[in-house]
């Protein structure tokens, strides 16, 4: 059966998010960063600023001296949360299975089979994106196509207002003359290889086998060829990103060996990561740390468990074992990343005889409160004694 | 644009009233639905449509071209999946009508540059307006110019506003050689009326909404062109208009929009074959 998948894509959610909250922001360039952090990174920024030479992940510092008169504001996570909470809800009405981040304003809509009811799916994505428009006052880019990878390469080519319709058994006439640059999952050093070869459209690798592919790319030949062909069978999961592995990173404003500091910075990052597990009702089964020093140089270090967790006290165990692994030189840190990935459903079977102590008992009562509560006010509200406080801004969330 | 192909040498086309010749089609082609209606063969691809639907019409209503700016090396690709005699009309971006963007005359351009490889099998330009856009100093003067930016193609007007229909303004498209487009809808107060003035004495062009007033203002497309034309009404509607535009015009075309469920195209065929049985043929 024919797929029809939209991707809604709102350009510099964040900043979109603070023009809606601030309409005075509307009139001059936006960094959206830290304030008051030595060492602040660029969280999100505007067109405008983008144009500037602005990137996410820049010093602001820099990012202020490229975009001279340029306005900062301080990120606000849990209202880009909120925002995109109301975005799915006018999608939903839609489709059920809906593909999104939790704060990135990306959204892939799977309308297979719903034509009998809402009618064309380009009227769908005309219709949400007014809706959206309307209602949020933010202005998402709509395309429509047979899988995914089409539909991302179209949103990326009308960024960042617009709309695109790539018709059904077009996909490899579409991408011909486009950019390498443009397909998603290609990786740098992918690219460098194929400019190498001078090789710079997405036509031109189609041109390529799979045995000439395999020569210089091995088992990635198999998905440089789908791709560069417009083919994609990746399903729309719905939720969040369900196979993807949780990613917390935490840039210090100052780099730091302090033990007790980097300690209750990966105790956070941890029970961040446990929150959005049970919210997906996974279990982790290896936890990665990832220590960047201050001379550039950095280590990785990774520690597992038999059974998955989700809790914040297994998981901190299991982080701590990865820290103090990866954690071998006196050189002070610049940041600290985590990474919990062989994730598992949870298993809904209850077992026959509770294999569980009254402390695990009473630690999963504390778990479940503490995300009844974060769910109603905010992740930093609440916390478990001896994770320290991040700053929400320079942390990166990479699911 | 010019030395487009004849309307008389098209197949399909019906001679009315002597010497009127009438195509009959639908707005938009591409409809899973069709399949399930049977008026695609099951297992028919959306790539395979076009040519499908050309073994029995030989015009179509390009409607996309609303949703998304025409776009030359799409519409090339499509062109070359049609026959040669095929003629296409194709709908003016929203972004010059009902979302009218602060770049409109470039929109325009990009508009005439992405039509183009339409050729001569471009019947016309329809410029269809929303229910909102009345016939205020701003609004007339708005239209004025875009139909100049339009200036040497053939074009086709939809109001939706009742209060367009005064002769001045039929007075103006006469003038300017646009086609005044006839509708079939509901019977609301507030809408264009259905009226057998025409403008453009090359072009007659007509749409079929369907009648159903309960679905028209909810908001769901699906409901609001959902309706089955009954044979007494496509007779009916046949015996009290076509033969009075046919008289006024050299030719003209006939699209349905209640495309659910494959209602326009099952009443199109029907319209075709009542029209071709009466004393119009």
């Amino acid at each position: 059966m024919e797929r029809s998948i939209l991707h809604f894509n709102v350009a510099d959610f964040a900043v979109a998010v603070e023009r809606v909250a601030d309409i005075t922001l509307r009139s001059k360039p936006l960094i959206v960063a830290p304030l008051g952090a030595a060492r602040a990174v660029v969280y999100d920024m505007s067109e405008e600023a983008y144009q500037c030479g602005v990137r996410k992940g820049m010093a602001l510092n820099l990012a202020s001296r490229l975009c001279r008169g340029s306005k900062v504001v301080q990120p606000r996570t849990d209202l880009y949360r909120k925002a995109m909470g109301t975005f799915l809800k006018r999608v939903q009405s839609y489709s059920p299975l809906i593909e999104h981040g939790l704060e990135d304003g990306h959204l892939f809509v799977d309308l297979t089979g719903t034509h009998r009811l809402f009618g064309p799916p380009p009227d769908v994505g005309w219709r949400v994106r007014r809706e959206v428009r309307d209602g949020l006052g933010i202005n998402p880019i709509w395309t429509l196509a047979s899988n995914k990878l089409v539909a991302k390469v179209s949103s990326r080519l009308v960024k960042p207002v617009g709309e695109y319709i790539v018709a059904t058994g077009e996909e490899q006439e579409f991408l011909a003359p486009l950019s390498l640059s443009l397909l998603p999952g290609l990786q740098g050093k992918e690219l460098s290889r194929l400019h190498e070869f001078h090789i710079s459209t997405i036509g031109q690798l189609a041109e390529l086998s799979r045995s000439q592919l395999m020569v210089p790319f091995g088992s990635r030949c198999e998905f440089l060829h789908q791709a560069s062909h417009g083919q994609d069978n990746s399903l729309v999961m719905g939720g969040p990103q369900q196979s993807a592995p949780i990613d917390h990173e935490h840039l210090f404003a100052t780099d730091t060996n302090d033990q007790q500091e980097v300690e209750s910075i990966v105790g956070n990052l941890v029970s961040r990561a446990a929150v959005t597990l049970r919210h997906r009702r996974q279990v982790a089964r290896r936890i990665g740390v990832w220590i960047h020093y201050s001379d550039g140089s950095h280590v990785v270090r990774q520690a597992t468990l038999k059974q998955g967790s989700s809790s914040d006290f297994g998981l901190r165990q299991l982080a701590m074992l990865a820290l103090k692994r990866a954690w071998i030189r006196r050189t002070r840190l610049r940041s600290v990343r985590l990474v919990c990935d062989r994730l598992h459903r949870q298993s809904p079977q209850l077992s026959l005889f509770p294999e569980t102590t009254v402390k695990e008992r009473s630690q999963e009562k504390v778990l479940s409160a503490m995300d009844t509560i974060r769910a109603r006010f905010g992740h930093s509200l609440i916390n478990i004694g001896g994770a320290r406080q991040t700053n929400p801004a320079v942390e990166r969330l990479a699911v | 644009m010019a030395d487009r192909q004849d309307i008389h040498a098209i197949p399909g086309a019906l001679t009315l009233a002597g010497d009127c010749r009438v195509l009959f089609g639908t707005c938009g082609y591409s409809y899973t639905e069709w399949v399930d209606s049977t008026f695609y063969p099951a297992g028919t691809r959306t790539s395979e449509m076009l040519s499908f639907y050309g073994y029995t019409f030989s015009t179509v209503e390009l409607n996309y071209t609303w949703y998304q700016m025409a776009r030359a090396e799409a519409v090339a690709r499509m062109v070359r999946k049609a026959p040669s005699h095929f003629r296409f009309s194709a709908k003016l971006t929203r972004t010059m009508t009902h979302e009218l963007a602060d770049d409109w005359r470039e929109q325009l351009k990009l508009y005439r540059e992405g039509i183009a490889p339409l050729g001569q099998q471009l019947q016309a330009v329809l410029v269809q307006l929303p229910p909102d856009f009345d016939r205020t100093l701003s609004n007339r003067r708005y239209l004025a110019e875009l139909l100049d930016g339009l200036h040497g193609l053939p074009l086709a007007v939809e109001f939706r506003h009742a209060s367009w229909a005064v002769d001045s303004v039929f007075q103006e498209l006469e003038r300017r050689k646009v086609s005044l487009v006839t509708v079939d809808e509901p019977e609301i107060g507030g809408l264009f009326p259905t009226l057998d003035v025409v403008t453009n004495p090359e072009l007659f062009y007509v749409r079929f909404h369907g009648r159903n007033i309960s679905g028209w203002r909810s908001g769901n497309m699906q409901k609001k062109i959902d309706y089955d034309y009954s044979e007494d009404e496509l007779r009916g509607w046949s015996e009290e208009w076509l033969g009075k535009l046919v008289r006024q015009a050299k030719s003209g075309v006939i699209y349905f929009n209640n495309h659910v469920r494959g209602q326009a195209p099952r009443n199109a065929q029907r319209l075709k074959k009542i029209v071709g049985n009466s004393s119009l043929a």
